[in-house]
């Protein structure tokens, strides 16, 4: 039966070309807007590690300023980074099941087969459980052992895309370079990898990429490498050498711990509640306490990943839906009344209520899957655009909000969501009221 | 004068369409209000002055990377060598790029405070002699740097060093000392170490958008530190010569020492459009939903009544057959459709202020203005009058004799 009503909807159709393309116009337009803005919405707040989202856990303690909050628009929150010295102490624990203390570096790379110029690479310092505790994937080799950390051990993990510049893709497991001035050798090479946003680091930008080169932490005051990132100071103290820099009260670190259970946390907790008590009575931490062991999902909303633009964004779009089906409604109403001397044959001729009912919200389905189809097309052809407006502000370089406007499946569920909710909205009531006439009436004034 | 009780009468009998046309002129009038306002305030937050010659400014980005590198040197020829390029106005080296959403700041005090947030937040800039002129800056009082009190770079064992001479803006000068001549007067930075007001420029935008001293910006005399590998320059061009510029540069800069690399050569202006990069996006998108939102509205109220008009053929036949003039049935399509808009309308506006009210509650936005309110009235009535002005047109062509045919 659907397949005979579905002819009939293309009959319809053909009947008021002008008419059916100003409902199918206006049902894509609305679908591709709405896919528009929740691609990037759903990219947005989406949380890249939720198979371990009560697993992980960032870091904070609130050092900052008695007399000034580190962020005015949320007082309750710790500083999102650590001082050097806090973290160090705090990862000396073995309570996590796996911690990681880390930031980002500026490093020239020489070597390598394919590229031999020097050339510009960010890197990040970091401990041996990062790769372990966010699932990163190895192209070829593997991560260094907590020991590399201490020595360091010239030892350097690169990216899927370092690895194409650098040997043109090879297994290139055991090969040195050269990474700020210093010979390492090369003990793994990344998949690619990108999670958006980048939870592990927020601080330069929610959607910036990986770094594509990383380095055991100990580097970090070896070579007497300052972060590349962002580091806030508060307080008045010389910091005339690395070491006062390193002893300051500086925040520049990012500090994660894997804690498996409500056990291992709560103690985790009770450690870092003790180092403060310590630290306090010797006069430091002047602010209220804020130790703070936050998991993905409530970091990312605790940092503002979503911006509210991106929200107002959404409202507009739905706002913009709606006017199109309210638009589709009055449309179709008319057009169902206008055909209402056929359906009063066809009700006559012993259809009832409820097949006439259902032939008409076929009609109203078809037209808004072909609705569906073009606004997804559309959708696309927006996403690149806008992507396109991102990486040219960018100057091609990734990162930022062109990592959010990509086509996906994401996009297309939401299109057949809204095709279903376009047919509902606007085919309900035409459909109902189209049924209910009363077939003498008509048939009468023919 | 045309009677309205019996197109009323008419319009209550048949509210469906009415009503949804009602609607959606409602939701039209609450984006367009809403989303004109937002768009303003980008359009503002963009425009606002940044005090540079933001078009003509080149910035180059030059890292040295061998363990004894000779930042100094380098500097010194590569800004002799810029300096002599033909069409080049003036040129600096510079501790970060400007407008480009990264920087530091430091807190500075008209008097030595043991609080470290008392005083003006400020952007500190590190130029030469030639930083004001580079940066196409106006200085409004005292004097410029002078060569020889341009200090060598900081390094890893003087990173707090403050220098004793600096120029602020007038934004910082106005906070320290208002309503004083801030030339002469001392600061302090937050380790108590002493500087005197040089000079005072009128403007500099600091490098982020959101920042709360927008133009809090001070100026050291010494060369750059290349504390995270890279360093830049800033070059201003002639008018119309930056591009040539430019091109120049980037030939000799890459090739002149073995020792370094020439990251890139970039208009001041791409940072600038990168950090305003979400104001802009956001002000494309609104500006490009909310008018094709008006135009679908325009168009469904014109398919609407074309509709209308022509399943109504024979009743405006019988009209006019019994005496009803062309106008007559024009004034009744354009009536109606003023009665829907004034109803959709007067819905719009609670609704406008209902989101405005909302959105600045729930974002932080500002309340929307009332102006913007009324300019969105007249806009939306006259679209839906434009909208069946030409189905009525049709509809008064409609002949007399229509009445007398069968259908």
């Amino acid at each position: 039966m659907t397949g005979y009503y579905m002819r009939l909807a293309f009959k319809s159709f053909r009947r008021n070309p002008g008419l059916t393309a100003l409902m199918v116009g206006a049902i894509a337009l609305g679908i591709a807007v709405c896919v528009m803005t929740m691609t990037v919405f759903h990219a947005m707040s989406g949380n890249p590690i939720w198979w371990k989202g009560d697993r992980l856990y960032a870091v904070t303690m609130d050092n900052w300023d008695p007399n000034d909050v580190y962020d005015h628009q949320h007082p309750a929150l710790a500083p999102p980074m650590m001082t050097y010295k806090d973290s160090k102490f705090l990862a000396q624990s073995n309570i996590p099941e796996r911690k990681v203390i880390m930031y980002k570096v500026n490093s020239i790379v020489t070597g390598g087969t394919a590229e031999k110029r020097p050339h510009h690479v960010i890197s990040r310092a970091t401990s041996a459980d990062f790769f372990a505790m966010f699932d990163i994937p190895f192209e070829y080799g593997s991560g260094w052992v907590a020991a590399a950390d201490e020595g360091p051990e010239p030892v350097i993990v690169i990216s899927h895309k370092e690895n194409q510049i650098l040997f043109g893709g090879g297994n290139s497991v055991g090969r040195n370079i050269l990474w700020n001035n210093t010979q390492f050798r090369i003990i793994g090479v990344l998949k690619e990898w990108s999670p958006q946003p980048k939870f592990y680091d927020l601080n330069n930008g929610p959607f910036d990429v990986p770094e594509d080169a990383y380095v055991p932490i100990g580097w970090g005051p070896s070579l007497q490498l300052l972060s590349a990132g962002s580091s806030n100071c508060w307080k008045p103290e010389p910091l005339d050498s690395f070491e006062e820099f390193m002893n300051s009260d500086c925040v520049w670190i990012e500090m994660w711990v894997e804690l498996p259970d409500a056990k291992s946390r709560e103690r985790f907790q009770n450690f870092m509640d003790g180092y403060w008590s310590d630290q306090h009575a010797a006069g430091r931490f002047p602010r209220a306490r804020r130790n703070q062991l936050t998991p993905v999902g409530q970091w990312l909303i605790d940092q503002g990943v979503v911006e509210n633009d991106n929200r107002v964004l959404v409202g507009l779009s739905f706002a913009f839906l709606a006017v199109c089906l309210i638009n589709t409604v009055g449309l179709l109403l008319a057009k169902f009344l206008n055909g209402a001397a056929i359906t009063g044959v066809r009700r006559a001729l012993g259809a009832s209520r409820r097949q006439v009912f259902h032939q008409h919200l076929v009609e109203v389905g078809v037209l808004a899957s072909i609705g569906a189809v073009l606004g997804l097309i559309l959708s696309a052809v927006g996403l690149g655009l806008v992507h396109a407006l991102y990486a040219s502000a960018r100057f091609g370089e990734p990162g930022g909000f062109q990592e959010l406007t990509h086509f996906d499946t994401a996009s297309v569920i939401w299109a057949v969501i809204l095709a279903i909710v376009a047919t509902l909205v606007a085919g309900l009531y035409p459909a109902w009221r189209i049924g209910r006439l009363p077939p003498a009436v008509y048939l009468k004034s023919q | 004068m045309v009677a309205v009780r019996p197109i009323l009468s008419a319009l209550l009998r048949n509210r469906t369409g009415a009503v949804l046309v009602a609607i959606q002129i409602a939701i039209a009038l609450a984006v367009l209000v809403n989303a004109v306002y937002i768009v303003k305030q980008r359009v503002d937050r963009i425009g606002r002055p940044t005090g540079m010659d933001t078009n003509n400014i080149l910035v180059v980005s030059s890292s040295g990377f061998t363990r004894d590198y000779d930042t100094v040197g380098a500097i010194r020829n590569d800004l002799e060598y810029i300096r002599g390029v033909r069409g080049v106005i003036a040129a600096t080296a510079i501790n970060s790029v400007p407008l480009s959403s990264a920087g530091s700041a430091r807190t500075v005090s008209n008097h030595p405070s043991d609080n470290p947030s008392d005083g003006e937040n400020g952007q500190y800039i590190e130029v030469d002699e030639q930083g004001i002129d580079a940066l196409g800056l106006r200085l409004v009082a005292g004097r410029n740097f002078r060569a020889e009190e341009i200090q060598p770079p900081v390094d890893k064992s003087s990173t707090s060093r403050f220098e004793s001479k600096i120029i602020v803006t007038k934004a910082i000068a106005d906070s320290l000392y208002p309503g004083q001549n801030a030339v002469g007067k001392p600061v302090f930075d937050i380790l108590k170490h002493p500087a005197t007001i040089i000079g005072v420029v009128e403007r500099m935008q600091a490098a982020w958008p959101d920042y709360t001293h927008i133009d809090s910006v001070f100026l050291l005399p010494r060369l750059p530190f290349s504390y995270y590998g890279a360093m830049y320059y800033i070059v201003r061009a002639q008018p119309g010569q930056r591009d040539a510029v430019a091109r120049t540069l980037e030939e000799h800069l890459s090739a002149s020492n073995p020792n370094r690399i020439i990251d890139w050569i970039r208009p001041l202006q791409s940072f600038k459009d990168r950090s305003y990069g979400t104001d802009k996006n956001m002000e494309y998108f609104l500006v490009t939903v909310t008018s094709v939102l008006v135009a679908i509205s325009m168009l469904g109220i014109f398919g609407l009544a074309t509709f209308n008009v022509s399943t109504r053929t024979k009743q405006i036949g019988t009209r006019r057959a019994i005496g009803a003039r062309r106008g007559d049935i024009l004034r009744y399509f354009m009536v109606e459709n003023a009665m829907i808009t004034s109803t959709g309308i007067a819905i719009g506006c609670a609704l406008a202020l209902g989101v405005g009210y909302y959105l600045s509650l729930q974002y932080k936005l500002p309340r929307l203005d009332l102006y913007y309110l009324v300019g969105g009235i007249p806009v939306l009535w006259t679209i839906g009058q434009l909208a069946v002005w030409q189905p009525a047109r049709k509809a008064s062509a409609v002949s007399p004799s229509v009445a007398t045919r069968t259908v």
